[in-house]
């Protein structure tokens, strides 16, 4: 049975007269990802910060693995944080690193040397485990971070922008990783990042914050299903067989055909009649069959408006507005 | 490349340990800050420069003596002097890279979410730096040798260098560190502390032929440097007994029981991500 590990009400920060969180109220369980969203200066790091005890919230109340907020050391032994932008000690080998940080958790030197080993192991540093910092890259300085996350074996691991400036390889490792986290250890990952489709693809509830508000939480079907974003697509087929295609589209009395002259080969889908999201996938799909049905070879077709960064950048706009 | 991140063999956090089985967290973080000091070469090259300069005035001194322009005591005087505050300097400059330091390069944050308490924190950073201060004493302690030669003082002589010097050195890395807690920027908390000791070295660069009436001696008893270094002139130069000038160390005892009393109660809120967010 999975427990609630995170649950945070009504989580205030204010700096002075200045709002940096207003209200934040999620949870999150056992093994699960959860995305923490929102563009810059929307409450991401502050909320992590908070629930991390490295700030005392204005108002409001949070609990980590069944700790009250007051209980701050006892959640410190039960989280694992890489914090955004974290710096690294250069003169210090990686293992060392972890040595150090295995052993602020209270463990003995022969344990957090064998702590220190399989985590590096872990990450892929097994082998530059005995360089200086100051020789690693930039992807290899966050896969350390988050094997220090890791060191006291956490509840619950709190990754700011974890993907922050490294390359799509880089990227990669560092999201296997945190699948890893959540499946092999049972932990709870809480990931505030920018990588949209890379959250789409890891997470199993996404919570998007703007301004300090949280404007929506839930798995990713259900924040776009809450976006009511109307769908629209895209159809690349032949260039000689367009107006084949044209005539097949015509049979939609509720569909609007665009072509642009640009890329002639590309036809733009919209759905005219008012609706849901839902709706307008239906008569997507339906428009799909019948491409295919008439022979035409499809190139690409690329359904607009059912994706996160759609009910993201949706929702984002909406509350600035 | 698969990546297993499976939970280690050891458990922590979703098996915390019990209070008997946990380390000092002190204890920890002065070892790890002893060995960056230390192997990262801040702290041998200080000593080197130090020893350089020591000899350098060993050498002086010891040709004064012979043509009789220092009395022997005051070359003593003089080397033990030149220890004490070179080791409450590196012991300032380096405090006040504990707090502000961290902060700058990022790995505050870190820290401060680990269960260890913030007063541990502080605590192994303290004695960090208080390892500069043995550090330069070590290093001081042949070149007394040498010129205590012959007089009677060696051992007075170290162990009055010592004594002092620890309480001086607790003090000022004590106030290095509140300076450092209080500063965003690691060049301010720095030239702060710099500073401050310029002015605590000041009375003691004054010229002895000048007048020193009721507000030299108040100036030179209020500052904890001054009057610490007077104190072992009055024992090593003027030949007081211990007990004679004990007066002369409330300043340097205060300073130490003060700033270090600031640390231990007010540190859980000093030792914030940045200056003036409170911290859990």
């Amino acid at each position: 049975m999975t427990s609630i590990t995170v649950e945070a009400k009504r989580l205030t920060k204010h700096y002075g007269g200045r709002s940096a969180v207003e209200g934040v109220s999620f949870d999150a369980s056992q093994g699960e990802i959860v995305g923490l969203l929102g563009p810059n200066g929307a409450g991401k790091t502050t909320t992590i910060r908070l629930l991390t005890t490295v700030l005392e919230p204005t108002s409001g109340e949070y609990s980590i693995a069944g700790y009250p907020y007051t209980s701050a050391t006892e959640i410190r032994r039960r989280v694992g944080v890489l914090p955004e932008s974290s710096g690294y000690p250069s003169h210090q080998t990686g293992a060392e690193y972890l040595r150090f940080y295995a052993r602020l958790y209270g463990l003995s030197r022969s344990q957090a040397h064998s702590v220190s080993a399989e985590l590096l192991a872990a990450v892929g540093l097994a082998e530059r485990s005995q360089s200086p910092i100051s020789t690693y890259s930039r992807g290899m300085r966050q896969r350390l971070g988050i094997a220090r996350a890791l060191v006291n074996n956490p509840v619950v691991v709190f990754l700011d922008e974890p993907t922050l400036g490294l390359d799509p390889a880089g990227q990669a490792q560092v999201l296997d990783i945190i699948r890893g986290i959540a499946k092999a250890r049972d932990a709870t990952v809480v990931l505030s990042t920018h990588l949209l489709p890379e959250v789409e693809e890891v997470c199993s509830k996404v919570v998007i914050l703007n301004h300090g508000k949280v404007v929506t939480s839930g798995s990713v079907g259900e924040v776009i299903k809450t976006a009511l974003i109307e769908q629209s697509a895209q159809l690349r087929v032949p260039l000689d067989l367009v107006e084949r295609a044209r005539n097949v589209l015509a049979g939609f009395p509720d569909l609007t055909v665009d072509q642009t002259a640009e890329q002639p080969d590309v036809l733009r889908l919209a759905v005219d009649r008012p609706g849901t999201g839902v709706a307008s996938g239906e008569v997507m799909n339906e428009v799909l069959a019948a491409i295919t049905a008439a022979g035409i070879p499809v190139l690409r077709f690329e359904l607009e408006g059912a994706r996160l960064s759609d009910a993201f950048l949706k929702m984002t706009s909406e509350a600035v507005a | 490349m698969t990546l297993q991140v499976a939970p280690p063999e050891v458990g922590t956090g979703q098996d915390v340990r019990t209070g008997a089985e946990r380390q000092s967290g002190w204890l920890v973080v002065a070892e790890q800050e002893c060995r960056d000091l230390w192997t990262s070469g801040r702290g041998l090259i200080l000593l080197f420069l130090f020893s350089v300069l020591l000899s350098a005035i060993t050498y002086l001194t010891s040709t004064n003596q012979a043509l009789n322009f220092l009395e022997q005591r005051e070359s003593v005087n003089l080397v033990l002097q030149f220890a004490v505050a070179v080791g409450a300097l590196a012991t300032l400059v380096v405090s006040a890279d504990g707090i502000s330091g961290e902060r700058e390069r990022g790995t505050l944050e870190t820290l401060l979410v680990t269960p260890t308490p913030r007063r541990s924190i502080i605590a192994g950073k303290l004695i960090a730096a208080l390892s500069l201060w043995l550090g330069t004493f070590i290093v001081g302690i042949p070149y007394v040798w040498v010129l205590a030669r012959g007089v009677g003082i060696l051992g007075s002589a170290l162990a009055l260098g010592f004594c002092v010097g620890t309480l001086v050195a607790v003090g000022l890395g004590a106030i290095g560190l509140l300076i450092s807690a209080a500063c965003n920027s690691n060049k301010t908390s720095i030239a702060a502390s710099i500073f401050l000791l310029l002015i605590l070295f000041a009375p003691t660069q004054l010229p002895s032929g000048l007048p020193q009436g009721w507000f030299f001696d108040v100036l030179l008893r209020a500052n904890p440097v001054a009057s610490g270094l007077a104190y072992i002139s009055s024992i090593l130069v003027e030949g007081h007994s211990w007990t004679q000038d004990l007066a002369l160390l409330i300043t340097p005892l205060l300073t130490a029981i003060i700033a270090g009393g600031a640390l231990v109660f007010a540190g859980p809120r000093l030792v914030r991500l940045t200056r003036g967010v409170t911290a859990g």
